[in-house]
């Protein structure tokens, strides 16, 4: 079916490029970072062939990106950004202040190993050190699926004013080239219409955000961002069945593949899942009654489609391509959290698997659903290559 | 959402005013006027703080109000003083002591120059107190109580009030002019002074208590202690004191061209120093070492000036006449102070025998009071009256000493200060009033004051008038401060636990919590999160913590 779009070649970063182009936001402060930079350079080439109508502000750090992100947001256009790994960890305390402000703002983040030591691998654990800080987290498996996610995204981000973030792990998705549709402009500007919020900087109708409060009034405050959070789930479902209907392409808030009749399920987030998609279908040769759940949404985690998903498993395989020292695979704790107390609760096996980039193929994820298949779950998530 | 609610992000309670930053405290600053080392070591517990800040705003009028609060002689102070507040002083730890005693003498002498006298009591009281001796402790005394409205009459053995510092102390270190203005000033507040008037016998002193509500004791020690190895009968063997009181008086005794003075304290340096103004050659023989010697050190630097030999660590052995004249046989020793004031121990260095010739010897080797008229009703301790040094009550009932008679202390500014002790604690007798206990505060140490708030600079020196104009003359030796020196020095002052009202407190919390009030400063507990940088900053310090147990 040609909605009329357009079917071209793109790596994740330039997808992400053209999402934040058809999503027309009014300002972009950028900074340039491997392997983040296509994203900016696709867009100051659209800014100069005159196709991206936003204020390009070249700041001199991240922490100025995010910084001027903010007051951006709150003046009331939509903001778009992209960074990765030390540019991300440099914004940290503006995240918090971002979220805090309840700015949409929509930034994409390539996930990249964290110094020390200096290395440009895909990891996640840039975006996973980030996920107290209040901001939305989608992760990505493909060109696609990142260009669709920007624009999805926005509708999120906007209606429970929150800001989002949209990770996609280095190189493999950032760099790799591949077939994606660009939807049409007119399509993409029903299904977002611009940025119009009731409050804004105004000096027509002054109003002041981060501000002094009390104890009484910071701790109220936290809860009216922890009920924008929870509404998420349900407006980014609602948000990606729209976008099915205009596109064909539902994503899901988890995705749950070939897990009808499963018994054993791989979690994992990003890349990893199309890895896991073949090593499912392997299984399957064998016989074996394998399944995919992948987590698309990580913040807010999405607890009840996440037990839903996994009810009646009895072994679920977490892959993390992450690492909290101390603690082990962020997602594998996570989901142990999220499926305490569940009746007849799957057995849970956290792996620490591609952490730095480490390849993991398709046959290795096989061998680990048939090992945990025999073995009993560890409370700590287990190295494996 | 309605556009006219302020959103969560929006809130705001309008002010910091919520951040009740005095919660996270454990201690407290505290706006303290607390005492300076100089007024610790101060024998008459002058307020030099406080005085010192009235003169560094030029306003010498206040200065001397204060002032003589604790003394009514600062012109006099201000030249003979001791001063141990010098020694004690905190700037001596970051470039040199304030020169105090000279500030004082400033402003004594502004008050001279402009006649400015004593304000009349504010109320006459029924009481009568007698003041044995017209010295430094019964003049102190005597304005104390007068001050206070109790009528006051001092007995003098002597034709004119002053005691030592008439008799002893010569013109050249305390002009004459300024004693008597001074003392005059007394006279003027209502001091009545009956001179010619001694103390004669037990007798007389009973009548005296008997006719009197309250006797102060100050009858000095006039006794001069002789030396075993002197026959004061030969002739040119004369006693200092007596040789000091006809300097005095304008009349030096003749002696002959060469003059030996034995002994190392003040008196010794001045009776030899008036020999050396009275032309004659000066060999002062002491004791002591020169860094031992009793004597004031710029007494003693002054002395060698004026062209006196000064044999220090050595003893008179022996004296022999003949028609030469006199021959004095000497050893060298070593000098060995006990610990009590005034005892001592010497050990003679073999084979450093010696004789020197000269045609008179004057001893000055000290005084002890004359204690016969007192007969056994008053308490001694060795050749003292033996007093409670807090009232300088003597336990005899309505009898008070101080001064000489009753301490080893021989300094003019000890004297007075034991004369306003005396007179406190006369005046709560009569006035039926308790004693208040001081509470004991500790001075302001260096460290408490921000000394970078205090630019480095000289300590103000005043010239001494030149060796020659001082032999021919006879004039005051040292010279006062010009006004510009005298502000100058002012402002040196680190005013110690004074506060000089700068407002670095308030400035510098970074909590709003410090507030002016008044000339002080109140610490807003609610918000003083106790970091202590109002103490650090305080150039005087002012500023103290309080540590708070909850």
């Amino acid at each position: 079916m040609n909605r009329g779009e357009t079917r071209v070649l793109l790596t994740g970063n330039h997808a992400v490029a053209w999402g934040a182009r058809l999503a027309r936001p009014k300002g972009a402060p950028v900074y340039p970072i491997t392997p983040q930079t296509p994203v900016l350079e696709l867009l100051t080439e659209f800014q100069a062939r005159g196709e991206f109508d936003a204020e390009i502000i070249t700041v001199e750090s991240e922490h100025s990106v995010m910084s001027a992100c903010i007051p951006a947001s709150l003046a009331g256009v939509r903001v778009f950004t992209a960074t990765a790994s030390q540019g991300l960890l440099l914004m940290h305390e503006l995240l918090h202040y971002a979220a805090g402000a309840r700015a949409p703002i929509v930034m994409a983040n390539v996930n990249r190993t964290v110094a020390s030591p200096w290395a440009f691998w895909p990891d996640q654990t840039d975006s996973l050190a980030q996920r107290d800080t209040g901001w939305i987290q989608y992760y990505v498996e493909s060109a696609q699926e990142a260009l669709d996610t920007v624009l999805q995204a926005y509708r999120v981000a906007e209606a429970a004013l929150l800001p989002a973030m949209i990770n996609l792990d280095a190189f493999y998705v950032s760099h790799a080239l591949e077939p994606v549709s660009i939807p049409a402009q007119a399509s993409v500007d029903a299904y977002l219409p611009p940025f119009d919020p009731p409050h804004r900087l105004d000096p027509a109708r002054p109003e002041s955000w981060g501000n002094v409060v009390s104890q009484d009034m910071y701790c109220r405050h936290r809860q009216t961002a922890e009920e924008a959070m929870t509404r998420v789930p349900a407006l980014a479902a609602e948000a990606d069945r729209e976008w099915a209907e205009r596109t064909g392409r539902a994503w899901g808030v988890v995705e749950r593949y070939r897990c009808d009749d499963a018994t054993s399920v791989v979690v994992t987030m990003g890349s990893m899942c199309g890895s896991a998609r073949a090593a499912v279908d392997a299984l399957r040769e064998e016989g074996v009654a394998a399944g995919l759940a992948k987590l698309r949404l990580f913040r807010p985690l999405p607890v009840a489609a996440l037990r839903a998903a996994l009810a009646g498993m009895r072994d679920v395989v977490v892959l993390d391509r992450n690492h909290s020292p101390g603690l082990g695979g962020v997602l594998h704790q996570e989901l142990r959290a999220a499926l305490y107390g569940m009746d007849r609760a799957p057995r849970v096996h956290g792996l620490l698997a591609g952490v730095g980039g480490v390849n993991v193929p398709p046959r290795r994820i096989a061998d680990f659903v048939r090992e945990a298949m025999q073995a009993e779950p560890r409370p700590e998530s287990v190295w494996v290559r | 959402m309605s556009s006219k609610t302020p959103i969560a992000p929006t809130w705001t309670t309008g002010s910091t005013e919520v951040f009740k930053t005095g919660t996270w405290r454990a201690a407290l600053p505290l706006h303290v006027h607390v005492p300076s080392p100089c007024h610790q070591a101060c024998p008459v517990g002058g307020e030099i703080a406080e005085w010192i800040g009235h003169a560094r705003q030029r306003d010498f009028r206040a200065a001397w109000e204060v002032l003589t609060q604790h003394n009514p002689f600062p012109a006099i102070a201000g030249r003979i003083c001791h001063h141990p507040c010098e020694a004690a002083c905190n700037r001596a730890g970051h470039d040199e002591a304030l020169s105090i005693c000279k500030l004082e003498r400033f402003v004594g002498d502004a008050a001279i120059a402009q006649g400015w006298q004593f304000a009349a009591p504010a109320q006459e009281l029924a009481g009568h107190v007698a003041v044995v001796g017209a010295g430094p402790a019964g003049l102190s005394a005597a304005y104390q109580l007068r001050r206070r409205g109790w009528r006051v009459s001092v007995y003098e053995a002597s034709a004119e009030p002053g005691g030592l510092m008439r008799h002893g102390i010569p013109p050249y270190r305390l002009a004459r002019e300024v004693l008597d203005a001074e003392i005059a000033r007394l006279i003027a507040l209502g001091v009545q002074i009956q001179c010619g008037a001694p103390l004669a016998d037990a007798a007389q002193f009973a009548r005296l208590r008997a006719s009197h509500d309250a006797v102060f004791v100050a009858t000095g020690a006039a006794r001069v202690k002789r030396l075993p190895a002197l026959d004061y009968r030969l002739p040119g063997v004369m006693d200092g004191a007596a040789w000091l009181a006809a300097c005095n008086a304008g009349a030096p005794p003749a002696l002959g061209p060469s003059v030996v003075v034995i002994g190392g304290g003040s008196a010794a340096m001045d009776a030899a120093r008036s020999a050396r103004r009275a032309g004659h050659a000066v060999t002062v023989l002491a004791l002591e070492s020169r860094a031992q010697m009793p004597a004031q050190r710029d007494e003693v630097d002054e002395a060698l000036e004026e062209g006196i030999v000064l044999l220090d660590g050595a003893m008179l052995d022996d004296l022999q006449i003949d028609a030469q004249g006199l021959e004095l046989r000497c050893t060298r020793v070593n000098f060995m102070p006990a610990a009590n004031r005034g005892e001592f121990r010497v050990e003679p260095i073999t084979g450093s025998d010696f004789s020197l010739r000269a045609d008179a010897v004057l001893s000055c080797i000290g005084q002890d009071p004359e204690l016969a008229p007192f007969g056994d009703v008053l308490p001694r301790r060795d050749s003292l009256v033996d007093v409670d040094p807090s009232t300088q009550s003597s336990g005899a009932n309505g009898v008070w000493a101080g001064g000489d008679v009753a301490s080893l202390a021989r300094f003019v500014t000890e004297a007075i200060g034991m004369g306003q002790r005396a007179a406190l604690a006369i005046h709560r007798q009569l006035a039926g009033e308790e004693a208040k206990a001081a509470p004991e505060r500790a001075v302001v140490p260096l460290s408490a004051i921000a000394t970078w708030y205090h630019e480095p600079a000289r300590r103000a020196s005043a010239p001494l008038l030149p060796v020659d104009e001082r032999l021919a003359s006879g004039a005051e030796v040292q010279l006062g401060l010009e006004v510009e020196q005298a502000l100058a020095e002012g402002a040196r002052c680190f005013s110690c636990g004074t506060c000089i009202t700068c407002d670095n407190c308030v400035v510098v919390c970074p909590d709003l919590a410090v507030k002016r009030v008044g000339d002080g400063y109140e610490v807003l507990a609610e918000y003083c999160k106790g970091c202590g940088l109002c103490v650090r900053e305080c150039p005087t310090g002012s500023m103290t913590m309080l540590e708070e147990r909850r």
